[in-house]
């Protein structure tokens, strides 16, 4: 039933297939200024727009058509190859990674799990202040300065004497409120709108586009990863893990979280694919990124004008499906070593080893 | 013909390079004391906050008190007011209302039918030898090539094959009827059924393999684990085992999936509305906030996220209840 | 008199009557309340009479229209509070309505300023009824001067006050049937940002005529409206007989639509030139864009010819200046903007800028910019992707900043662009083209920031002129001026196309919005041949 053996990685061509393509699209992308295309990107053909493909015996056909403002399709595939090396991907890269550290975190720790010092408090607060400027910035931020010094202070030395009453205090972070509401403010705002709005403002940078992307995509990896720690997190490696006073750090990066994180291995690409489409979508709503950048989901969205182009679903829509079915299958293959093999025999080991250390206890 | 429309003031006070109006020629002055009274006229001359901040050094705090944009939309709120659109200046309540009853039947029924496609065909795929051909392969692959195309693109197709007198002529381009007088009882239920069959089939294609394919990693995963095992060695057969105990787990982490598409209740799919030419909520979102209709944008956002709250609750209830031991207080 | 945007007025149109509106014939405007077109007296230098008399016109009610009604619409225009900002400024220009006390059908109108576009200008608006409104005759109290003139900070007068009440809580915006208009038509439908429909009234006072002029025919019993955002939606309809017109059809979606066929045999397509012209524009205020050379260089980048037939797929037509070229007034002895790249060098070095290391450079500048223009027009981005190569295959490196619409007409209001691509509106009645090139006009719809005193001048002797023959030696000379100049390069004037089923007669296509006549609409038995 588990076909996820070590036997069919080995042979699996499918496995091979999907990484000579992700291959082969990190060659084109890079390698795009150099290549001999016919055409350069971004530059109209205004005596053939949207001509399907054709390979006429003039010097320079457009193998793979032209879009309805008369760039090469071919060219602003290559140049897309690149985009999606520099934007797009870093972008599923950063939220996923975002993602599943905040909301791994929300879910494991909780709201009472993870506690501050004290004097974290006074010193966010000093911070805030000289931040925004507030009336009596020097003073102000000053006093709170010195008073989270003191706090800082006295705790130290009277945990060093004894318990007392207020050396014990910690300032409990709510982490899994925080991740939640911040998840639940920018989810809230439908992602289009949100975009609408950004595009209202002035062009964007490409490191500004990026992190808008992250921003609007990491939501929902958190809310995944959290849901799924809080299942982890009563498992019982995970308890046995914490019997055995392993530091909690260690419970929650190497026991909790890969466990956590087990449901990315299918939403990552998917999540990809969404990023590419709210691109597509944007452009067919006519906002978005600058023609000159070539993008796939940008060469989708030429489609509104010219809805009978088959060319312009062809080409940019299978490049982009087996970008996804290559990055799906090397997911599982890789997903399936991990959970298989090495994933799970660590885990055991680990467990076993707590068990033994509670019974020597 | 502009998706988005020009905004508020050009829309209102026309656009200043407009020769297309026989007129006397406007100057700077003109203009602006016609700006002035619109912006009178929709209470933006106010300030937007309680306090405000000078923009360049040296910088300044500056306290405004209550008259200010956000202390009157505060208050009109509690009153059950959303105010009045910019563009239109009919109350928001009620263009969002009108809005919903296009939109809240369409998604409600894509959102049910997808769900439980969605449920049946990842038994179906999990079930299937992972290497072995037949429908499920095929299926597999196709939601995979479907994940691919953006909405619009599906949308467009679908719009092309089945609304195209040139090839399949049986369903209508539009979204709603446009019968009148309006038709009455069963002709008017056949005809809207037949106007939404288009917008439904794209929506639920669109959403379907986001619901798919993670379910089956999970059903997959479960299956593999001992309790399945057990459960076959006690002679259960596939699908029983699947669907009555790996699947409860297996939908576990995805209830988060799951809810997540409640908030499109009552936000909508721009998309499929534009092209269908529904007055749905997200088509009313969309052009507001390209058109600065900040009362519109409020609500729909404060709606939205009214819904996203309701599905998150939603969520903690169902895990709670699936999974006993995650209650807070154990 | 709701918040209007230019399809809401087609509508308004056929359901409230103005004083004049357009003939699609003819492309002029014509009397329809009015008996005729008004006369003009000038009096003194600074103000003019116009004298208009009322055609024999009723209310639904029987009540027949009068002088009243009209100086009560134009009082209620500038009531505060109500949304009809823009039109107050625009006939801000009407000062007073003086009435006939022996004829209640007469009435003139004192205007300020002198400006022969006033004749039309001043019959385009809606006209109210009185009674439902102000029963009670409360504004007759006011002039009209006094309206305009009541300050901002002063409460209106409780008269005032309570009218505008009146009004925003029958809100006839959004309930029209609540306050019935003269026209043929009353709605009938409206689902919002959908569809709308119109019957016509039973009983309607035009066809008491003998014999109803364009203007006042009204031939179809129901008229639908419908909002259909997506193109090729837009066509599917048109195709399945959903719909039987389709105006302002994109370029691709026609040529498709002419080569199927089966459309071409159940459709009849028109097409011809708007006053429509896309241009590209400098911002006069930047360093390097100051001289008029530098402008006449980077004129001759783009490759209006190209673009035309790239983008209008053979339709529209090319211009020397603000004109289309089937104008009376055109200067048909310039020659055409063409594309030539060498040229450019050469104006380029006669300018004093010298090509270094592969850039352009002038003392301390350097010559790189950027291009800004509506992110939402392939138009646009194809004239924008054109001069980009264009430019850089001289060695001028140049950005492109496609913008929301609102944000760049902030944008170009504030001078913030180096060089703009965008679209002029014109009309056939008058040309002044104060608003968009005179001096003062600058922070307002003069984007460029062009004037000299010499064509600001000339601009308002365009404007006052009312001789036929002097105007066209004025207009020419302004062609002339405005390549030399070159604040802004004309590239094509946009056609407008139409698409309508076969049978459909009286369709009077126009270049003038809404592009046809809807309310002389005919069903014909035989289909009608090509255009």
């Amino acid at each position: 039933m588990n076909a996820r053996g070590p036997t069919r990685f080995a042979s699996g061509s499918a496995y091979w297939g999907a990484v000579a393509w992700l291959a082969l699209v990190v060659g084109v992308g890079v390698l795009g200024p150099w290549l001999p295309l016919p055409y350069p990107p971004a530059t109209p053909d205004l005596a053939h727009i949207a001509i399907p493909p054709g390979w006429g015996n003039s010097a320079a056909a457009h193998y793979f058509g032209t879009d309805p403002a008369g760039r090469d399709v071919l060219a602003e595939l290559v140049f897309g190859a690149r985009e999606l090396l520099t934007l797009s991907l870093p972008a599923t890269a950063l939220a996923t990674l975002l993602g599943a550290s905040a909301g791994g975190a929300a879910g494991f720790w909780g709201n009472r799990g993870l506690a501050l010092p004290l004097a974290i408090g006074p010193l966010a607060l000093a911070a805030g202040w000289w931040l925004l400027a507030l009336p009596y910035w020097l003073i102000s931020s000053i006093i709170l300065l010195i008073i989270s010094f003191l706090i800082f202070i006295y705790q130290w030395k009277f945990a060093r004497l004894g318990p007392r009453r207020f050396a014990g205090v910690t300032l409990p972070l709510p982490l899994d409120s925080l991740v939640l509401g911040v998840a639940t403010l920018l989810s809230a705002v439908p992602r289009l709108v949100l975009v609408v709005a950004l595009a209202a403002g002035p062009p964007l940078s490409t490191s500004q586009l990026l992190a808008v992307l992250v921003l609007v995509a990491w939501p929902d990896t958190a809310r995944l990863v959290r849901a799924q720690m809080l299942r982890v997190r009563v498992q019982p490696f995970v308890e046995a893990a914490w019997a055995s006073g392993l530091p909690e750090w260690r419970i929650w990066w190497r026991h909790a979280l890969p466990h956590a994180c087990q449901p990315l291995w299918a939403s990552a690409p998917l999540s990809l694919a969404g990023l590419i489409g709210l691109e597509s979508t944007l452009a067919f709503l006519g906002i978005g990124l600058l023609p000159t950048t070539a993008s796939w989901g940008h060469l989708l969205g030429t489609l509104r004008q010219e809805p009978t182009a088959w060319w312009l679903v062809v080409g940019p829509g299978s490049a982009l499906l087996f970008t996804l079915l290559a990055l799906q299958e090397v997911a599982r293959q890789l997903s399936g070593l991990h959970s298989s093999k090495e994933y799970f025999n660590k885990t055991a080991s680990d467990v076993t080893a707590a068990h033994l250390r509670t019974k020597i206890k | 013909m502009h998706l988005l429309p020009t905004p508020l003031e050009e829309l209102t006070l026309g656009e200043s390079s407009d020769l297309s109006h026989v007129g006397s020629p406007r100057r700077l002055a003109d203009r602006q004391a016609a700006q002035r009274a619109l912006y009178h006229r929709l209470g933006l001359e106010e300030p937007v906050f309680y306090v405000s901040r000078s923009a360049h050094a040296p910088i300044r705090w500056y306290w405004h008190g209550t008259h200010n944009q956000y202390h009157r939309w505060v208050q009109q709120l509690l009153r059950g007011n959303l105010g009045y659109s910019y563009r239109t200046g009919q109350p928001v309540l009620a263009l969002l209302q009108s809005a919903l009853l296009y939109t809240l039947p369409l998604m409600a029924i894509a959102i049910g039918l997808a769900t439980s496609l969605a449920i049946w065909l990842a038994l179906g795929f999990a079930l299937a030898p992972a290497e072995g051909g037949g429908w499920q392969a095929l299926g597999r692959t196709l939601l995979m090539s479907l994940q691919a195309v953006p909405l619009f693109a599906l949308a467009l197709a679908l719009l092309l094959l089945f609304a195209n007198p040139d090839l399949l002529n049986i369903l209508p381009a539009d979204g709603m009827g446009t019968a009148y007088p309006p038709l009455g009882g069963l002709a008017w239920l056949a005809a809207y059924g037949a106007h939404l069959v288009l917008p439904l089939l794209s929506l639920v294609l669109a959403v379907l393999p986001g619901l798919v394919l993670p379910l089956e990693n999970a059903l997959r995963h479960e299956l593999a684990t001992p309790y399945s095992s057990t459960a076959r060695a006690k002679g259960l057969t596939a699908w029983q085992v699947a669907y009555q105990h790996a699947l409860p787990n297996a939908l576990l982490p995805l209830f988060t999936t799951f809810t997540g598409l409640l908030p499109a209740l009552v936000a909508g799919a721009v998309v499929v509305e534009v092209l269908f030419a529904l007055p749905g909520t997200g088509r009313l979102l969309a052009e507001a906030a390209a058109a600065h209709d900040y009362p519109v944008v409020l609500a729909g956002v404060l709606l939205t996220a009214g819904a996203r709250l309701l599905a998150l609750l939603v969520a903690d209830v169902l895990y709670y209840r699936a999974d006993p031991r995650l209650r807070p207080s154990s | 008199m709701a918040q209007v945007n230019s399809r809401a007025v087609d509508v308004i149109n056929l359901m409230h009557y103005s004083l004049l509106q357009t003939d699609f014939a003819t492309g002029t405007m014509a009397p329809t309340l009015a008996a005729a077109l008004p006369s003009v007296q000038f009096v003194g230098d600074s103000l003019t009479h116009l004298d208009y008399h009322l055609r024999d016109a009723t209310w639904d009610n029987g009540r027949p229209v009068l002088a009243t009604d009209v100086a009560f619409t134009l009082k209620l225009m500038h009531c505060p509070e109500l949304p009809n900002e823009g039109e107050r400024t625009h006939f801000s220009f009407i000062r007073e309505l003086l009435l006939d006390p022996a004829d209640p059908r007469h009435f003139t109108l004192v205007c300020r300023g002198q400006a022969p576009e006033y004749r039309l200008d001043s019959g385009d608006f809606p006209i109210l009824p009185e009674n439902p409104l102000d029963p009670t005759h409360s504004l007759r109290q006011f002039s009209l001067a006094t309206l305009q003139d009541w300050p901002r900070s002063t409460a209106p007068a409780p008269a005032v006050a309570a009218l505008v009440q009146r009004y925003q809580q029958a809100d006839p915006g959004h309930h029209p049937e609540r306050l019935a208009g003269c026209g043929p038509y009353q709605l009938a439908a409206w689902e919002g940002n959908h569809s709308l429909t119109l019957q016509r009234k039973k009983k309607w006072w035009g066809d008491r005529l003998p014999t109803a002029p364009l203007v006042l025919q009204a031939r179809p019993k129901q008229l639908q409206f419908l909002i259909l955002p997506d193109d090729a939606a837009a066509t599917l309809a048109l195709r399945r007989h959903e719909l039987d017109l389709y105006p302002q059809v994109s370029a691709r979606d026609f040529q498709r639509l002419q080569a199927s066929a089966t459309a071409h045999r159940e459709l009849a397509f028109y097409s011809g030139p708007s006053y429509d012209i896309v241009i590209a524009g400098f911002n006069t205020r930047r360093p390097a864009f100051q001289d008029k050379l530098t402008r006449q260089a980077l004129s001759c980048l783009f490759d209006a010819k190209s673009l035309l037939a790239g983008t209008q797929l053979g339709q529209g037509s090319r211009t020397v200046g603000l004109l289309p070229p089937t104008s009376p007034f055109y200067n048909d002895s310039l020659p055409l903007p063409a594309y030539a790249p060498a040229r450019a060098v050469a104006l380029l070095r006669q300018a004093g800028w010298q090509q270094i290391g592969g850039t352009w450079k002038r003392a301390a500048q350097q010559l790189a910019f950027s291009v800004r223009y509506r992110a939402d027009e392939t138009t646009f981005e194809t004239v924008a992707l054109q001069f980009r190569a264009a430019a850089a295959a001289v060695g001028i490196p140049v950005a492109l900043r496609p913008t929301e619409a609102s944000t760049l007409t902030e944008a170009l209001r504030q001078g913030d662009f180096d060089v703009c691509v965008r679209k002029l509106k014109g009309n056939p009645f008058a040309f002044n083209f104060l608003p968009i090139l005179h001096s003062q006009s600058v922070g307002e719809g003069n984007f460029t920031g062009f004037g000299t005193p010499a064509s600001d001048r000339l601009l308002e002797a365009i404007a006052a002129v009312g001789q036929p023959g002097r105007k066209r030696l004025l207009l020419k000379q302004f062609q002339m001026m405005l390549q030399k100049e070159a604040p802004l390069a004309p590239l094509f004037v946009l056609p407008y196309r139409l698409a309508a089923d076969r049978h459909l007669v009286q369709v009077y296509p126009s270049g003038l919005r809404p592009g046809y006549s809807a309310a002389t609409l005919t069903w014909a038995a035989t289909p009608s041949p090509d255009h």
